[in-house]
C-alpha cells in the first residue's frame, strides 16, 4: 500500500506526541524508541523512517514549537528596540514555548546537542543550529551589524544559547528567573563582544 | 589626592561658600585622607581585593583591619590559624554573587559588619553602589507577568519603558493606572533576592573565626545584617512598612508617603502611589529661601523623630529618597530599608536626653537595665563612648531654640565623634549591628540637614514627650 503524504503526517504527529508524552510521564532515561515505536502502534522499523533516534525526535519537537515562538515574538515585539533586548526577546519567548518539555529536555539536550558532534547527517542539532542562527542573522542584520558574521562570534552567541537553554531546564529557581538573569547577562555579553562596549543600549535599530 | 579620597569627598554633600570660609576644606579632607590611607597591618591582605571598585577596597581594607584587630590577643599560633581561616572566608566573600549587583551588596554589607567601616564610609558605599544591571522592557515585562499574572500592557492604562530612578536591586518606572492614577512602579532585577540570601549564606563561612573572639555574639550580629539585608529585596515587607508608617502621619504633618496598591504589587514588584518633587540637590538649585530650608529641615526632623516615636528608624541613609514637593510638603519615598526596634535598643534611645545631661551615672543604669554584659560594664573607654554618644545624639534636642545643622563645625565634631566609635576596640568588640546602622541612618540625616543649611527648633516638636522626657 502506497503512503500518501497526509498519512505519512499524521504518523509523524502522533510519533511526536506520544513520545512527548512518554518522555514527559516516564524518563528520558527509560523511554526508548522501542516503547515509543509500541504507544505510536507502529512497528519499531517504522519508526525509523521518520526519525533515525530519540534525539531526532527531541529535535523535531523542539523545531515544531518554532513557528508558534516566532509568531509570539514578532506579536510581542515593538520593533523600536535595542539589540540586547530584541535578542533577549527572541531566546524568551521561545524558551517559553518549550516551557512544556522541560522536565526531559535537561538530559536529552547532553545528546541532542552535544559538542562534540559535527554538523553531519547523524547531529540532530545542526537542523535547529541553522535555522535559529539565521534568525539572529536576521536581526542583527536589522540592526546594522555586517554579514556574515566571523564564525568566532556565531559559535560564542551558540554556545551562550545552549548554555542558556541547558541552564533554563534544570532551572528550580520560581518561574525560571535565575535563567531569566543568565539569559540577559548572556545576551548583553554577545552585544559587547560585537561593539567592544556594554552593548545593547548603543546599538539602536538602523532606520527602516 | 589619591583616588579613593576623591571618591570620599565627592560623596559628600558639597560645601557652601560661607562653610568654606569657616571651615577649610582641607581639615575635612586631612579627616578622610586619614581614613583613606589607613592600610591592613600587612599589605598581602590588600592586594588581595581586585575588585575594581575603589570604595568598595575601602571598606574591605578596613574589613581586615578590625578583623585581624579582633584576634591580637589570642596566642600566636592560634592567631594564625585563625588568620588563614579568614583569609580563605574572605576569598571565598571576595567571589561572591555573580550579579553585580549582588556583589555590591556583598560590598555594602563589609561596610555594615559592626563597626568594621567607619559610617563615612558606609555612606559613600551606598551613594556609591553599583545597583542590579538596568532593565530593558522586555525583561520588565517578563518579570510583572511572573509575579502578577498579566502583562504591563493588559494592566496599565500607560507604562513608562525608561526607569525614571534606580533602586537598589532593580528600577522605578513611571505608569498609569487604568483608573487614570499616577503610579511609581518598582521591579526587582530576576533571581536577585535569592543570590543576596546565598551570598548571606556563603558569607557564614566567617562565622567560625568571628565567633573565636565574639562567642555567641557573632551569630546573632551576623543574624541582624541578614535581616537588614534580606529585607531590601523583601518588596512584600516593605509594603507593610509604608502602610504602618503611613498611618502615624496626619494631614496636618505635611509629610507624605506614598499609597501602596496591593492588587499591582507582588513579591518582585510594588506599585505605589506616584509623589511629584524634588530631590535635594535640584531643590537646593533653585536658591530656596532660608524660612523654606527651614520649614523643610523641621519637617524631615519630625518625620525622623515621629517614626522612632513608633520604634522604628528610617534606616536607608539616601538623600534620594527624601522629597521636597512644591505645596511645601515632604515626601518620603523608600521603605526598603527599616529598622525595628527591640526594648533593650528603644530603651537607651529614648533615655538619650537623660544620659546626656545625668553623665555616667545615668548611662550605667541604663544599660545595666538593658542587657549590657559585666564585660561591657566594667570597660570605661566604653562606658565613656556611651556618654559622648547620648550627648551628640541628644545635642540638637537639648539645644534649646533654633539649631544650626549647616553649621559645618558641628559637622566637623560629628564625624570626629563618627571615627572615634569606629577606633574604639570596646565598640568593635561590644558594638551591635544595629546601633551601626543607626549611626549610619543618623550621619545621613545629618548630612542632609546640613546640605540644606536648616536651622530647626526641635524643642517646638513633641520630642520630649516621645522620649519620656515629659
Amino acid at each position: 500500500m502506497r503512503v500518501t503524504t497526509e498519512v505519512r503526517a499524521a504518523t509523524r504527529d502522533r510519533i511526536l506526541a506520544v513520545a512527548a508524552e512518554r518522555f514527559t510521564q516516564d524518563s528520558w532515561e527509560t523511554t526508548t524508541t522501542r516503547d515509543i515505536a509500541a504507544a505510536a502502534g507502529i512497528a519499531n522499523g517504522t519508526l525509523f523512517n521518520y526519525f533515525a533516534s530519540r534525539e531526532a525526535i527531541v529535535a523535531a519537537l523542539i523545531e515544531e514549537t518554532m513557528p508558534d515562538a516566532a509568531k509570539q515574538y514578532r506579536r510581542r515585539r515593538p520593533g523600536d528596540e535595542p539589540l540586547d533586548e530584541e535578542l533577549f526577546s527572541l531566546e524568551w519567548t521561545a524558551l517559553k514555548s518549550l516551557r512544556r518539555y522541560r522536565n526531559f529536555l535537561a538530559p536529552a539536550l547532553e545528546t541532542v546537542f552535544s559538542p562534540l558532534a559535527t554538523p553531519a547527517r547523524e547531529d540532530p542539532g545542526a537542523g535547529l543550529r541553522k535555522t535559529h542562527l539565521e534568525t539572529v542573522a536576521h536581526i542583527l542584520t536589522d540592526h546594522g551589524i555586517p554579514q556574515p558574521l566571523p564564525a568566532v562570534l556565531l559559535q560564542l552567541y551558540w554556545t551562550l544559547h545552549l548554555g542558556v537553554l541547558a541552564y533554563w531546564a534544570a532551572d528550580s529557581s520560581p518561574h525560571q528567573e535565575d535563567a531569566m538573569a543568565l539569559l540577559d547577562r548572556s545576551v548583553k555579553l554577545f552585544t559587547a563582544s560585537l561593539t567592544g562596549g556594554d552593548g545593547g543600549p548603543h546599538i539602536e535599530r538602523k532606520p527602516e | 589626592m589619591n583616588a579613593n579620597l576623591n571618591e570620599l569627598l565627592n560623596a559628600l554633600p558639597q560645601d557652601t561658600a560661607e562653610s568654606e570660609a569657616e571651615l577649610p576644606r582641607e581639615e575635612l579632607e586631612r579627616i578622610f585622607a586619614d581614613l583613606a590611607m589607613r592600610r591592613p597591618p600587612t599589605t598581602s591582605l590588600h592586594r588581595m581585593w581586585t575588585i575594581g571598585e575603589l570604595s568598595v577596597q575601602v571598606a574591605l581594607a578596613y574589613g581586615a583591619q578590625t578583623v585581624r584587630g579582633w584576634f591580637a590577643d589570642a596566642e600566636e599560633r592560634e592567631r594564625h590559624r585563625m588568620e588563614a581561616n579568614l583569609r580563605i572566608g574572605l576569598k571565598i566573600f571576595h567571589r561572591l554573587g555573580y550579579l553585580r549587583g549582588a556583589l555590591m551588596k556583598a560590598g555594602q554589607m563589609v561596610g555594615s559588619l559592626p563597626h568594621v567601616a567607619p559610617a563615612q564610609i558606609v555612606d559613600t558605599l551606598d551613594r556609591l553602589r553599583f545597583d542590579a544591571p538596568p532593565m530593558h522592557y522586555s525583561l520588565i515585562r517578563e518579570v510583572i507577568e511572573n509575579d502578577l499574572g498579566r502583562s504591563p500592557e493588559e494592566m496599565f492604562q500607560s507604562f513608562e519603558k525608561e526607569a525614571f530612578a534606580a533602586a537598589s536591586i532593580g528600577q522605578v518606572h513611571r505608569a498609569t493606572l487604568k483608573s487614570g492614577e499616577q503610579v511609581a512602579v518598582k521591579i526587582q532585577y530576576p533571581g536577585i533576592a535569592r543570590t543576596i540570601d546565598a551570598d548571606l549564606r556563603s558569607l557564614a563561612t566567617l562565622l567560625p573565626p568571628l565567633r573565636y573572639i565574639a562567642g555567641d555574639g557573632a551569630g546573632e550580629r551576623f543574624d541582624q545584617i541578614r535581616r537588614m539585608m534580606k529585607q531590601e529585596a523583601d518588596y512584600e515587607l516593605e509594603a507593610e512598612s509604608l502602610r504602618f508608617a503611613r498611618s502615624i502621619f496626619a494631614d496636618r504633618d505635611d509629610i507624605v508617603l506614598p499609597k501602596v496598591y496591593p492588587e499591582y504589587s507582588g513579591s518582585r514588584v510594588l506599585t505605589m502611589e506616584y509623589l511629584p518633587g524634588l530631590h535635594v540637590g535640584d531643590f537646593l538649585a533653585d536658591n530656596p529661601s532660608q524660612d523654606l530650608c527651614d520649614a523643610f529641615g523641621a519637617k524631615i526632623c519630625f518625620s525622623w523623630y515621629r517614626m522612632h516615636a513608633e520604634k522604628m528608624n528610617y534606616a536607608d541613609p539616601h538623600s534620594g529618597n527624601y522629597l521636597f514637593m512644591n505645596d511645601g510638603r515632604l515626601g518620603l519615598i523608600d521603605f526598603g530599608c527599616m529598622q525595628h526596634f527591640r526594648d533593650i535598643e528603644y530603651q537607651p534611645l529614648s533615655q538619650t536626653a537623660r544620659m546626656a545631661t545625668g553623665g555616667m551615672a545615668v548611662v550605667r543604669e541604663v544599660l545595666l537595665t538593658n542587657g549590657a554584659s559585666e564585660e561591657e560594664m566594667a570597660d570605661e573607654a566604653f562606658l565613656e563612648i556611651c556618654v559622648e554618644s547620648s550627648r551628640f545624639i541628644a545635642e540638637p534636642v537639648l539645644h534649646g531654640g533654633p539649631f544650626d545643622y549647616g553649621d559645618p563645625i558641628h559637622l566637623k565634631r560629628r564625624l570626629e565623634w563618627n571615627l572615634r566609635i569606629c577606633d574604639n576596640k570596646s565598640v568593635i568588640r561590644n558594638g551591635s549591628p544595629f546601633w551601626m546602622y543607626y549611626h549610619r541612618s543618623d550621619l545621613a540625616l545629618y548630612a542632609l540637614l546640613y546640605r540644606l543649611g536648616a536651622r530647626v527648633d526641635l524643642s517646638t516638636l513633641p520630642i520630649a514627650e516621645w522620649w519620656g522626657m515629659k
